[in-house]
């Protein structure tokens, strides 16, 4: 009992980042812009996070900073995709390079250190316990005392689901994915539009950073988003990014991190337990490519 | 209308100034440069009237477009000035025009496949409560009631995507109508529709005019504009060359002033000789992904030496058809012959030995257009022909594969700087000469076109067509008409059965020996062409009437149309 | 073609100008900076070895994402194929004691052979699955990463060592040096060429370039795509795989090390990138950032700069190398159509007036 307690509360606990940078690249997945940067714009959303927590002293600070790391990548991948037409990928690779390289080097330049800089002077966010189901025995434990941000974070997803699907904005965000042209002939931007929906991914890619760096943990090492925000990306595909289907998606990889870090404990070698979630990452692609054949080859014999 | 006329008259004789404005629209000295240096307006004035249904004719790139467009605030002229109702404006976006009453009707229709057409209607102009939700109630009444008004007859929770060409037309004008326009610029409208949903689209355009609207209509369709404007400007090359009232003038009037000499309205073609079957489609059928069965039973024959047509509505299984053909897709039930050898399993490359294909879209599959002109016209000879190989089979020869694009650019008339130039550098002319030069190269004897002249000028069209001819050959064989273009002499002369897939219907009325009319994934029809109208096509192609009785295909189909 | 090395080049220094303002600002000597980044991979022979053998990874990771990008396989797995090829080599080589002539070439294949089959995964899940390779190349590599991380902190440890690594290979695998430069180098510029053949000369490199460019054109033609995506990412994965081969057989370690190869593979997709995924750019770009990569531990060591501002630099010059191919072009395009307006615009005030006297002429 106590085993799957420990494993829930952890799987909400790694669920949070990739939901969060899942939710950024909703925006950009139905810009139709092929946002390869949300590596990069989490690691310097991380990197910011801490410097600004250090520095100021204050997870309010870091958490601003973070954001503003986030944006700021995202507005160097908007100004080279959307308007200088540089080839989308070949812009988010750069980012992330430009993160990795980046961050590696402030580190050295301003923390002297190498690999992975921690502090007592960096500031996490605050953990919420919320007063009656904390008290709860079994639901307690899963759904209270983490940071802040966890909750956020579900909130952000209905309210994205809302925006998305409901509302001018989505409407003509979905639109100039579809269609720029279309867009572009009733008199809205569509550059604009792409160029806003990868800055908002960038600020929410930049808070999913923050939640690594000062959340999860509270420090910065070398390359920290280790691939969540490729996972991010693949989680999008599989929900075809709908909110709510990320939320789940998200708690379904949440549980395979936190699987890893359960099975720790036993006698599996840790490198293996580590690969889970990337492993999952494949299996769960090819489950959805075999419903996908399915599906598709349903209605033809129906049909036929 | 009639009323109206009668009051232009009555003006006319009194010479009391009409109450409507004569300078409503007023374009001046219009400049327009496409980067890097394509004049695509050269100082053009024009004036457009209120109330009136003004048509602008002209070839393709002669400007027209790209005027209406400068009009609409979608791109921004290189110079010149326009005045509305006496005010000179300048827009900057489309939104701008609209808001002063200003509306335009995309050539490719500017609609989201996935939304319903309410959805559509209200894009960029959404009723929006707090916080940009959208309030839809009432904006669905008024979509409703213009609906009901125009007699649209459209259903608003219709995806687009699931609706036909002349309703999705019918969605873009309604857009405007929701806006609230004055002025409706209709680029080429016609140019998807059969002449059945022509005839319902002038009825409307008609209806609107009467209700005040001034329109705007883009057409390179002689007998169209006759029929349906009041006032005519023709457009040559960028320029402005005449603007007529529409009162005895004659389709000859038109074309000379269009093209700048006189016109001959279709290519010359010396009488068909049927020789042995070279193509067979034997009771082919296709069921897509998503479970719609788009060919259905379709059997039909071409022989040596004919043009096989196929008319029918875009998406009535032609795409299939030519997909199931060339091995692009898998044959689910049927067969498919060619040169008498079943090819209905044989991957592309197979068939690609006994048939040459020009695709429809030259940019999505019919080159690449970043890569050299080179590279392009050795597609598919690279595995073929031996003659650009070198000495080690694996490995092309660069020397040879230049010296054979050169030949081709030399033999169809292609306008180039060099071989080494990307082909999108040329224009959508040369383009399709390569395309189709490249494939006219190959010695085959069954020959596929899939609109080969789509988006092409008027002088290459004719080319391109005289090419088609000349590729099926004619009674006097392989000494062949060949007349002005005697310098062509690498096409083969031996006699090719050609299957031409073709939109329009001119082209197919020009070219085809016979016409087999599609819909919905069938053969409807096979009529020759001295013996139908396009009218009676057109029926055929909307479903409008029984289909003949079948099936066709057979090798006396072939040959009754071959005895005509 | 002179017209892209130009552009290239305005992309290049513009990114060094950038480097030197970053510099600047964080008060470093900026100028000294970068005469010690050049002096020491330049400007000696010492240096000039020292940035070849440097090289020589860089150009086959760079090779191999060239040959993947650009017949449209996004083959973003050169780290994991890089790991896996050098772990091959180093478990061929642990486990096998042959003669020098035989071995070398045995581990060069095993090392083209690892590779392909790391790449070829990923293939053969897009063929049968159609997943999309450059998610499964990504998670591949970080199974790649903690698998080798496995064995060789798990079974092949060398247990006299403290840190995780394998044991030393025989040195029937050892490349040799000459005068400090490895025969490693020799072997990937043999790798180039005849990469540079199969690309540009070969009817199978020329369906590639198709198929990179606009695959339905490729299909139309009769070339089986299918068959030359699984070609081009066995391909590429085996030049990634070679890289990380050479590390093990050239050098001076000759054994798995721990963190090995964390950079190179990531450098080989922005080579990649800049070069447009042409050969011969893939291989001049590699060559490049080899040096700024030798240079800057010269700089650490004169100016203080930490060395991982390679790293910020090379990000720099993917960025404005890329952005300068695709925006001057624009820039160009839209500042001729400018002057063509006004001539034409020129021109009509004349021919206006010609007109003009014309019409009053009739009139009268």
């Amino acid at each position: 009992m106590h085993l799957v307690i420990e494993m829930l509360r952890s799987s909400v606990l790694a669920a949070t980042p990739v939901l969060l940078a899942g939710l950024g690249g909703t925006y950009t997945y139905y810009a139709n812009v092929f946002n390869i940067a949300m590596e990069g714009m989490m690691l310097i959303g991380a990197f910011t996070a801490v410097a600004g927590s250090y520095l100021a002293g204050s997870w309010v600070v870091g958490t601003l900073a973070g954001m503003v790391g986030g944006v700021v990548a995202a507005l160097v991948f908007a100004v080279f995709a959307v308007y200088l037409k540089t080839d989308e990928f070949v812009t988010g690779t750069a980012i992330n390079m430009l993160a990795l390289g980046g961050t590696t080097y402030a580190l050295r330049q301003m923390f002297r250190v190498k690999g992975a800089f921690m502090s007592p002077m960096i500031r996490a966010i605050p953990r919420i316990r919320i007063p009656l189901i904390g008290a709860l025995p079994g639901i307690g434990p899963v759904a209270s005392g983490h940071p802040f941000l966890v909750y956020v974070t579900l909130a952000l997803a209905i309210v994205i689901e809302w925006h998305m699907f409901r509302t001018r904005y989505g409407l003509r965000l979905r639109a100039a994915g579809e269609d720029p042209r279309a867009v572009d002939s009733v008199g809205v931007s569509s550059d604009r539009i792409r160029a806003q929906a990868i800055l908002i991914s960038g600020a929410l890619c930049g808070l999913a950073g923050v939640y690594l760096s000062l959340g999860y943990v509270t420090l910065f090492a070398e390359n920290m988003s280790n691939g969540r925000g490729w996972i991010a990306l693949a989680v999008i595909i599989l929900t075809r990014g709908r909110p709510l289907g990320l939320l789940t998606m998200s708690l379904v990889f949440g549980f395979f991190d936190g699987l890893g870090l359960s099975l720790q404990s036993t006698r599996i070698p840790p490198q293996f337990t580590q690969m889970v979630p990337y492993i999952a990452t494949i299996v769960a692609l090819y489950l959805y490519s075999r419903e996908k054949k399915r599906v598709s080859a349903g209605q033809a014999g129906q049909a036929g | 209308m009639a009323q109206k006329v009668l009051l232009c008259v009555l003006f006319d004789i009194l010479e009391v100034p009409s109450h409507l404005d004569d300078h409503f629209i007023e374009m001046r000295s219009l400049i327009k440069v496409y980067p890097p240096d394509t004049l695509a307006l050269d100082r053009v004035d024009l004036t457009i009237k209120e109330g009136e249904i003004h048509s602008l004719i002209g070839e393709n790139g002669a400007g027209k477009s790209t005027l209406m467009k400068v009009l609409y605030g979608m791109i921004p002229a290189s110079s010149g000035e326009i005045s509305f109702r006496g005010r000179r404006v300048r827009y900057a976006s489309p939104r701008e025009a609209v808001a002063t009453g200003i509306g335009m009707v995309h050539q490719e229709f500017m609609l989201v496949p996935s939304y319903t057409i309410y959805e559509n209607v209200i894009l960029g102009a959404e009723p929006v409560g707090r916080l940009g939700a959208l309030r839809n109630a009432e904006a669905r009444r008024r979509v409703q009631s213009l609906i009901d008004r125009y007699g649209l007859n459209l259903n608003i929770d219709d995806r687009v995507c699931d609706t036909s060409v002349g309703a999705q037309q019918k969605v873009e004008i309604l857009k405007l109508l929701y806006r609230d326009v004055d002025v409706l610029i209709m680029d080429e409208p016609t140019a998807v529709l059969t002449p059945q949903e022509t005839g319902e689209l002038f009825r409307r355009l008609r209806d609107l005019n009467a209700a005040g609207k001034t329109i705007i209509f883009i057409s390179h369709k002689l007998d169209e504009v006759l029929e349906l404007s009041d006032t005519i400007t023709v457009m040559r090359r960028g320029r402005h060359v005449a603007t007529w009232e529409n009162r005895g003038l004659g389709k000859a009037d038109l074309a000379r002033a269009m093209v700048g000499r006189d016109v001959v309205f279709s290519v010359e073609k010396p009488p068909a000789c049927c020789g042995d079957v070279v193509f067979e489609a034997r009771d082919l059928s296709y069921v897509d992904a998503g479970g719609r069965r788009r060919l259905d039973g379709v059997s039909f024959t071409v022989r040596r030496g004919e043009i096989v047509g196929i008319a029918g509505v875009e998406g009535n299984g032609q795409f299939e058809l030519v997909q199931l053909v060339t091995g692009l897709a898998p044959v689910q039930s049927g067969q498919v012959k060619i040169c008498g050898r079943d090819v209905t399993r044989a991957p592309v490359i197979e068939r690609r030995k006994l048939m040459c294909y020009v695709p429809q879209d030259r940019k999505a599959s019919g080159s690449a257009q970043k890569m050299s002109l080179t590279d392009n016209s050795i597609m598919t000879h690279h595995r073929l022909n031996r003659r650009i190989e070198s000495g080690w089979r694996a490995l092309l020869n660069p020397a040879k594969c230049r010296r054979f694009a050169q030949n081709l650019v030399e033999s169809f008339g292609v306008l180039a700087p060099n071989v080494d130039t990307p082909i999108s550098s040329l224009s959508g002319g040369n383009q399709q000469k390569v395309v189709v030069g490249r494939e006219f190269l190959f010695d085959a004897d069954f020959v596929l076109l899939d609109q080969p002249t789509r988006g092409v000028d008027v002088g290459s069209v004719e080319f391109i067509q005289r090419e088609i001819i000349r590729k099926r050959g004619s009674i006097e064989g392989a000494t062949g008409d060949v007349g002005a273009d005697a310098t062509v002499t690498a096409t083969a002369t031996a006699a090719a059965g050609c299957l031409l897939i073709s939109a329009d219907l001119d082209e197919l009325f020009n070219l085809a020996d016979r016409i087999l009319v599609m819909h919905r994934g069938r053969i409807v029809a096979d009529l020759a062409p001295p013996d139908t109208t396009r009218e009676e096509v057109g029926e055929y192609m909307l479903g409008a009437r029984e289909p003949q009785p079948g099936p066709w295909g057979g090798a006396q189909a072939g040959e009754g149309a071959c005895a005509r | 073609m002179s017209k892209n090395a130009i552009t290239a080049l305005a992309g290049i220094v513009v990114a060094l100008l950038a480097g030197l303002a970053i510099l600047w600002a964080q008060g470093y000597p900026a100028l000294p900076s970068y005469a010690a980044l050049f002096s020491y991979s330049l400007f000696s022979k010492f240096a000039i070895v020292s940035t070849l053998n440097k090289a020589t990874p860089l150009v086959l990771t760079g090779l191999s994402a060239a040959v993947g990008f650009g017949s449209n396989c996004v083959n973003l797995g050169q780290p994991g194929q890089f790991l896996i090829g050098a772990m091959a080599v180093a478990a061929f080589g642990i486990a096998c004691d042959l003669p020098t002539p035989v071995m070398i070439p045995l581990a060069i294949m095993v090392a083209l052979a690892a590779g392909a089959l790391w790449a070829g995964i990923a293939a053969g899940l897009r063929r049968r699955f159609n997943m999309d390779e450059f998610i499964t190349t990504l998670m591949l590599n970080f199974i790649a990463d903690y698998f080798t991380l496995y064995l060789i902190s798990g079974p092949m440890w060398d247990r006299t060592t403290y840190s995780p690594m394998t044991k030393m290979t025989n040195p029937g695998s050892w490349l040799p040096m000459w005068d400090g430069l490895s025969a490693a180098f020799v072997v990937s510029c043999v790798a180039f060429v005849i990469t540079w053949v199969i690309w540009d000369r070969s009817k199978l490199g020329y369906e590639w370039r198709v198929m990179g460019q606009n695959s339905a054109f490729a299909r139309v033609g009769g070339c089986r795509n299918e068959a030359n995506f699984t070609r081009a990412m066995l391909l590429s994965g085996a030049l990634a795989g070679l890289a990380g081969g050479l590390m093990i057989m050239g050098g001076m370690q000759h054994r798995f090390v721990k963190g090995m190869g964390a950079n190179y593979a990531w450098d080989g997709v922005m080579i990649a990138i800049v070069a447009a995924n042409g050969m011969v750019p893939t291989g001049l770009y590699a060559l490049f950032f080899a040096a700024i990569q030798t240079g800057a531990m010269g700089m650490e060591l004169e100016t203080a700069v930490p060395s991982e501002f390679a790293l910020v630099l090379q990000a720099i010059i993917v960025l404005f190398v890329v952005a300068s191919r695709e925006s001057t072009r624009l820039l160009i395009n839209r500042w001729a159509a400018k002057l063509r307006a006004r001539a034409a615009a020129g021109g009509a005030q004349d021919i206006g007036k010609g007109e003009g006297g014309e019409r009053r002429a009739s009139g009268h």
